[in-house]
Formats: structure tokens, C-alpha cells, sequence
């Protein structure tokens, strides 16, 4: 009966993964425009991971962490504010999903590293482009040089890269490849209560590495490695959207 | 005869990864770019079963999940859902609509011929004589 469907049930009949505890936890807490900001403060500060990318979102100008003027997650969190957190939490989700989809559909591990210390990607590249509206609003771009997105491209189809030929068929793949991530981290944040729905992707090659501004978004800048295959992916959210 | 398996996605990447992963296997592989293709393609293979993905223009993969249970001679195929939208609601939604099956996005070939080999016999292709 459609009535006694039970998401639990389902999702250990589909062997579905539920999202992380500490993840969903934080999106929900921020999620709420008048969450606690030493409640918020006390979940990042329990994860190191999350305090580094906190302190790192609130120093952007500092090339090290000696650099940073800002040093505390308290302190950040007043600097920035809620929408810093926000960020911070979508961040998690999306940079998941990825090493996921790397993982398993190319059989590439992906590790984060710092986009500070990685060598920014010259002339032309690839970049994929997909936007996100409802209750959270953004953009997330995906950047690799036309090299690694062939090898990607090579890998997910399980073909030798001069078998690439055709046309379009490394930016469709790199284009599922931000599909699939982006929409796991789209089903995150409706399930923390953050509905939205995704637009299709776009990619392109652009000389460009610079991280698109849009009025009123906060950014966080990601990078992953795998062997010569570095990644970036920037997230700018809108974090408070009206609709 | 060889199992007809229908995959309904606007990716070709996922299109040719989903006939890749049916190659040893005596099937016969029809594809769709939409809902609406989707639709028009079962009428007239009628496949064994449906693999289809949610997100898609023109016509979503939720869509086109109801127009095929609201038609008498459609609504028997088995679908197995396949895609990136693992929300709560989504999938309850869907579940409610009527799928066989469900596989998130990112997926491993060996998981979609295992959920499919438990809705349809799946032969291995028998080898291939050397020519002479």
C-alpha cells in the first residue's frame, strides 16, 4: 500500500546510502535562520576538517594558515556570519558526492587538498557549470585541464583516449560527471529541508580560472587529486533565498 | 530470444555505459533521450524492462513513470529507476508511483546487471568460433 511506505524500508530495499549524521546534522541546524551560532560553532569545531574549511573561507586573501587574521571558529562565524556556516555545510555534501562519483564510476580516488597550494589550471580548460534554486540557491563549477577531462572521459567509458574522438563526448561525460555529483548533493540538502531543484549542465572551455562573481553569493573553492588529474570545484550560494 | 532492455536517459555517457555493461549478455539494447522519446520507444519494442533516469528534458523521468502505468499495455514493464536523485520525497514518490528497482547515481555496472538479472533472465552471449 502507498500509504504504509516507509523511507527506511525503502531505502534498505534499494540498498540506498543514507546521507552522514554529522553532515545532515549541521545542514539542519544551519538550515533554520535562527540556529544558535555557539550550537553551530560547537559541530564544526568537533570536526577538524570543517574548522579548516571554515578558517580557510574566512582568511581568503592569506596564502598560509600563517597568514590567517582570523584564527578561531568563533571568530570566523561572527566574521562571516550564519551564511559562512551555510556554505561550509553544502560544501561537505558536494565534495562527498564527488570523491564518490570519481570513486566509484572511474575507479579514481580523489584527496583534498588545498586550492592555495595547488597549481592553478593555465589556458584553456574544461568547465562545467550547473545552477541550483529553491530554498538554497547557487551555482557549482567543476574545472579540469582538457588533458585530465580526456583521461575522465577515457576512463568512464572504457575506451583508449584516441577512441575520443567523436565530438562532444568528453564534455558529456564530464557533464554527467557534475550531473551525478550535484545531484546527490541536491537530494542532501532537500532531505536537511533545503528544497531545490537543479538546472542542466553546461560545458565549455574558457582560459578563465577566476571564480565567477555573482552579486549576494558567498564562495568556497575546493581542489582533489588523483595522480596528475587535479580537480577544482567552486560552490557560490545565495544562502538565505527568499524563495 | 534476446531480453529487450530500454534505457531512458538524456546522457549519452550513461546510455553507452548502461549498453556496455549488457554486452555479454544476449540483449538487445533500445535508447531514449526523454520521457516523451521514452514513451514512444516502449510502445513500440515493448522491452522487457526500463532502465530510466529522473532528471531529463522535455520530459522527466517521474512523468513518464505515470504515463506508463496509466497505459493498460505498458504498465506491466518492470522499471528500474537510475539516477543521481536520492532525496527522501523523491524516491518516496516514486516508490509510490510504482518502480521494480532503484540505483543511485554514481553506480557500478556490475550493480545495474545484478538488478536487472533479477527482474529478467539474462543469457551470457554464447562465444564467439574463431574464423577460419
Amino acid at each position: 500500500m502507498a500509504e504504509a511506505l516507509n523511507y527506511q524500508e525503502l531505502a534498505r530495499r534499494y540498498g540506498l546510502e543514507p546521507i552522514p549524521e554529522s553532515v545532515l546534522r549541521l545542514t539542519q541546524i544551519v538550515a533554520k535562520q535562527d540556529a544558535d551560532i555557539q550550537e553551530v560553532a560547537g559541530v564544526i569545531a568537533k570536526d577538524p576538517a570543517l574548522a579548516t574549511r571554515l578558517l580557510r573561507g574566512a582568511n581568503p586573501h592569506a596564502r598560509t594558515e600563517a597568514d590567517y587574521e582570523i584564527r578561531t571558529v568563533d571568530e570566523a562565524l561572527l566574521r562571516n556570519g550564519m551564511g559562512g556556516a551555510l556554505l561550509l555545510a553544502m560544501g561537505t555534501p558536494l565534495a562527498l558526492a564527488l570523491v564518490k562519483t570519481f570513486q566509484t564510476m572511474l575507479s579514481l580516488k580523489l584527496d583534498s587538498i588545498d586550492p592555495n597550494s595547488a597549481v592553478p589550471l593555465a589556458g584553456q580548460h574544461l568547465l562545467g557549470t550547473i545552477g541550483f534554486s529553491g530554498k538554497a540557491a547557487g551555482m557549482v563549477f567543476l574545472r579540469l585541464s582538457l588533458a585530465a577531462a580526456a583521461e575522465v572521459a577515457s576512463r568512464m567509458l572504457g575506451l583508449d583516449p584516441q577512441e575520443l574522438s567523436e565530438p562532444g563526448v568528453v564534455n558529456d561525460t564530464v557533464g554527467e560527471l557534475l550531473n551525478i555529483t550535484t545531484g546527490n548533493f541536491k537530494s542532501n540538502l532537500c532531505d536537511a529541508g533545503l528544497n531545490c531543484r537543479l538546472q542542466p549542465p553546461r560545458v565549455s572551455q574558457t582560459t578563465d580560472f577566476a571564480a565567477p562573481t555573482m552579486a549576494g553569493t558567498m564562495l568556497e573553492r575546493m581542489a582533489f587529486r588523483a595522480g596528475r588529474t587535479v580537480v577544482f570545484v567552486d560552490v557560490r550560494v545565495n544562502p538565505w533565498n527568499d524563495e | 530470444m534476446a531480453t529487450k532492455i530500454l534505457t531512458v536517459d538524456d546522457s549519452r555517457t550513461i546510455r553507452l555505459i548502461v549498453t556496455r555493461a549488457f554486452r555479454a549478455y544476449d540483449c538487445a539494447i533500445c535508447e531514449a533521450g526523454n520521457g516523451e522519446e521514452g514513451l514512444a520507444v516502449a510502445a513500440r519494442e515493448k522491452p522487457d524492462v526500463i532502465i530510466l533516469d529522473v532528471t531529463m528534458p522535455v520530459m522527466d523521468g517521474v512523468t513518464m513513470l505515470g504515463k506508463l502505468k496509466e497505459t493498460p499495455e505498458l504498465k506491466a514493464i518492470p522499471v528500474v529507476m537510475l539516477t543521481a536523485e536520492s532525496g527522501r520525497d523523491n524516491i518516496l514518490q516514486i516508490a509510490r508511483i510504482g518502480v521494480r528497482d532503484y540505483l543511485v547515481k554514481p553506480f557500478k555496472e556490475e550493480q545495474l546487471v545484478e538488478k536487472v538479472g533479477r527482474i529478467v533472465s539474462l543469457e551470457k552471449k554464447a562465444a564467439t568460433a574463431p574464423a577460419v
